[in-house]
């Protein structure tokens, strides 16, 4: 009983933070982590700062097909 | 044992395939439950997936998960984003499913649903999930490179040249057609007018909250979003109903074409985050629940297929398109089996982001079979009502004899009986005023899709809510397409006229910004004018149109597959990509010879102009529309124009491939492989993307 919940919290865990990243809820939190940012190299970015960066960059090439 | 075991099943997934593909090809008795066709389609997609994709992934790509991908190699968050497979492929699904594998299909039904059926699985086992997994692995191995970089240095100059053209020719026409599809799903619909137009008002308020309050809260905007954009297709009810509204909301074809016109300058225009992203994500999120929802109703429903495996269009004469079933079935069907414009994106954003090569495998081919599975949805979906519906919906007023009873004994002289009044009581069911001559395929899907979903929530009573709310998801996310190819086009606007006069060229000036946008703008926008008044219903020129561009850049992505795959010396598996290159050049250098010279005027461009002009100096044509005669003429020579410049421009491209193979084959030059240095992974054998420290 104990392992079903386990798996199952560990599934829903695993989906919700899918879910995150699949809409890019959770690109900013990426962001920070990534080596890139850490490795201060350039400014970080604030999350607005980034979030607009970001679209800017996205919808500058094909990212929505027939 | 167990390797006994695992053989016996795939035999048993195989034979089950085999059997229930049998049943649609062979059955001619009753009408077929569309159970059916989700058993072939699922077992075809399994067995395609477990033997072809493995033997493309081993034998022709010889995929190597010991090697860094562009992910590892520049992880900067931004761009490079090692990402898990199943989020990726989420991500790669939702850009690669648009309104094609909607449309195609509804409109290839003309011909029956076996053409359609077949050409949808087996095009995509092998030729648009290999066009997919192949693209992404050549762009993987050259750091993310794009079709038309790739095609500059594996082919030729000219080549990325004419891939760069290609995109922009295929953009405009792909943006003026599905621009005509919304049209004609609005067109005197109060109530579908009014919930689309809701959903820009929705998304400014969306995207000002992602800005300036919660930036980059994507999951819970959205989830208020799709909350009111549900509650504005209930009240569109009520609009329809308030007589004053209902006028303001009843708008013709030519005044939906300039709305829609200007919506996508707007949306070209504006800071991306204030419009497009919002809706985006709005789309995103209805698009997947729609196709799941679809899903299971046809799972759940299982209803029967009404129309004839063949119909007696196959030999040209449809009423919805014309032409014969060979090319037309596969050039209309387009992104559902195959389709060019998936190697933008598999050579765009997935290959930065990928984790492993043999990830590509899953994403590049799995994410096209399910692309597919959309199409053959949306094949039942059309199927499942009686064809006289179908073709009621579908067909345009002049071919039909208007609406009404002469429409319905036209339609009942095919052999597909219909009454006048079954429409009549349709349309009331469905909230709307009319449903006759809407071609598009939206409505006719609409309808098929509300009968699906209202027999398992709601029944009749819920028929017109259900009706709205398909409508709502595919205009909504046919217009996300064309604001974010409105923005993209601006971009490539930008781009070649910069080559040209340099400031243009800056992506932040404003003048430059406006110009570039009203120059894509008014490109697809003279397209969609023209379908909208096109007298054979607009449809019938634009989708072949955009379906020879769409897989003329199909051919160019395998013309570059098969140039890179021989410079790599598999030669001995080079008809892997090289056949269904063949076979789109067949197909769409048919369909342009046909389109432009063919002697009927219903699908020879020249000949219809030829038809009109004649009609103007026999005097048919009474004097005040003669001049908009000699501009629908002037349409059909321009579409002729462009149809032949097309084919010229795959022709050309694959004698700079031929001359490349030739020199690689007799030797007289090595061949300059593009590739990245290997750089051995230095991640963990079970690193999943996702372990960034919160598992």
């Amino acid at each position: 009983m104990r392992k079903t919940a386990k798996t199952t919290s560990r599934f829903l865990r695993r989906f919700w933070r899918g879910l995150r990243e699949w809409c890019g809820d959770a690109a900013y939190e990426s962001y920070l982590r990534s080596p890139g940012t850490q490795s201060g190299a350039r400014p970080v970015l604030s999350a607005e700062e980034f979030y607009v960066e970001q679209l800017n960059r996205r919808y500058s090439h094909p990212n929505r097909c027939c | 044992m167990k390797r006994i075991f695992v053989i016996v099943v795939w035999l048993g997934v195989a034979l089950l395939g085999a059997g229930a593909f049998g049943k649609i090809a062979f059955d001619r008795g009753e009408p077929l439950n569309a159970t059916w066709f989700v058993v072939a389609a699922v077992c075809c997609y399994l067995v395609a997936y477990r033997l072809y994709s493995a033997f493309v992934a081993a034998k022709v790509l010889a995929l190597d998960d010991s090697r860094a991908t562009p992910s590892e190699r520049h992880d900067d968050g931004r761009d490079f984003v090692p990402t898990n497979k199943w989020v990726l492929f989420g991500h790669h699904f939702a850009a690669i499913a648009g309104p094609g594998p909607l449309v195609g299909p509804t409109l290839a039904a003309q011909f029956g649903y076996l053409p359609g059926t077949l050409w949808l699985i087996a095009g995509a086992a092998f030729a648009g999930c290999v066009q997919d997994f192949v693209i992404l692995f050549c762009s993987i191995r050259r750091d993310g490179k794009s079709l038309g970089q790739m095609a500059r240095e594996e082919v030729s100059e000219r080549g990325g040249f004419i891939a760069q053209l290609a995109v922009l020719a295929i953009m405009t026409i792909l943006l003026a057609v599905i621009g005509l599809v919304v049209v004609n799903a609005l067109k005197s619909s109060p109530w579908a007018t009014f919930t689309l137009a809701m959903t820009i008002p929705i998304a400014l308020l969306l995207g000002l909250y992602l800005r300036f309050v919660r930036p980059g809260r994507v999951l819970e905007a959205s989830v208020m979003g799709v909350a009111f954009v549900l509650f504005v297709v209930v009240a569109g009810q009520w609009v329809a109903d308030s007589p004053w509204w209902s006028r303001v909301f009843t708008l013709s074809g030519v005044a939906l074409a300039f709305a829609i016109i200007v919506y996508g300058f707007a949306a070209s225009a504006l800071p991306v985050w204030l419009l497009l992203a919002p809706r985006d994500y709005l789309s995103a999120f209805i698009k997947a629940g729609a196709i799941f929802t679809l899903a299971a109703g046809i799972l759940f429903v299982r209803p029967q297929v009404l129309m004839p495996p063949l119909t007696r269009f196959i030999a040209g004469t449809g009423p919805v398109f014309a032409g014969k079933i060979f090319p037309f079935c596969f050039i209309t069907i387009a992104c559902g089996a195959i389709s060019g414009f998936h190697s933008l994106i598999s050579s765009g954003t997935t290959p930065k982001m990928i984790l492993r090569e043999s990830h590509a495998r899953f994403i590049g081919y799995g994410a096209m079979l399910l692309e597919s599975f959309v199409g053959v949805m949306a094949m039942v979906a059309a199927c499942a009502m009686p064809p006289g519906i179908y073709f009621a919906i579908n067909s345009p007023p002049s071919i039909v004899g208007g609406a009404g009873d002469a429409a319905a004994a036209t339609i009942s002289g095919w052999g597909y009986p219909l009454q006048a009044q079954t429409m009549t009581d349709l349309a009331h069911k469905v909230g709307e005023l009319t449903l006759w001559n809407r071609a598009g395929g939206a409505p006719s899907l609409a309808v098929g899709m509300a009968q699906i979903f209202s027999s398992t929530i709601g029944g009749e009573r819920l028929l017109s809510i259900w009706y709205h709310f398909a409508i709502m998801f595919e205009a909504l996310f046919i217009l996300t397409v064309l604001d974010a190819g409105t923005r993209v086009g601006r971009f490539m606007v930008q781009d070649l006229g910069g080559r040209v006069w340099k400031p243009f060229g800056r992506t932040g000036w404003m003048p430059g910004i406006l110009l570039s946008s009203a120059i894509i703008v008014a490109l697809w926008g003279y397209f969609l004018y023209q379908g909208v008044v096109d007298r054979l219903g607009g449809i019938n020129s634009l989708w072949p149109l955009f379906g020879i561009s769409n897989q003329l850049l199909a051919a160019v992505a395998l013309v570059v597959a098969t140039t890179i795959l021989m410079k790599m010396g598999r030669l001995r598996w080079i008809w892997v990509t090289l056949l269904p290159m063949a076979w789109l050049v067949v197909i769409t250098m048919t369909a342009s010879y046909q389109k432009i010279f063919d002697a009927n005027p219903r699908i020879g461009f020249l000949a219809y102009a030829h038809a009109l002009a004649a009609q103007i100096a026999n005097g048919k044509i009474p004097v005040e529309k003669i001049a908009e005669t000699h501009r629908l003429i002037f349409n059909q020579r321009l579409d002729a124009a462009v149809t032949g410049v097309l084919a010229a421009m795959i022709l050309v491209l694959i004698v700079e491939a031929l001359a490349q193979w030739y020199s690689i084959l007799s030797r007289r030059k090595g061949p300059v492989l593009h590739e990245s240095p290997y750089v051995a992974t230095r991640w963990a054998a079970n690193f999943s993307g996702a372990a960034h420290g919160d598992d």
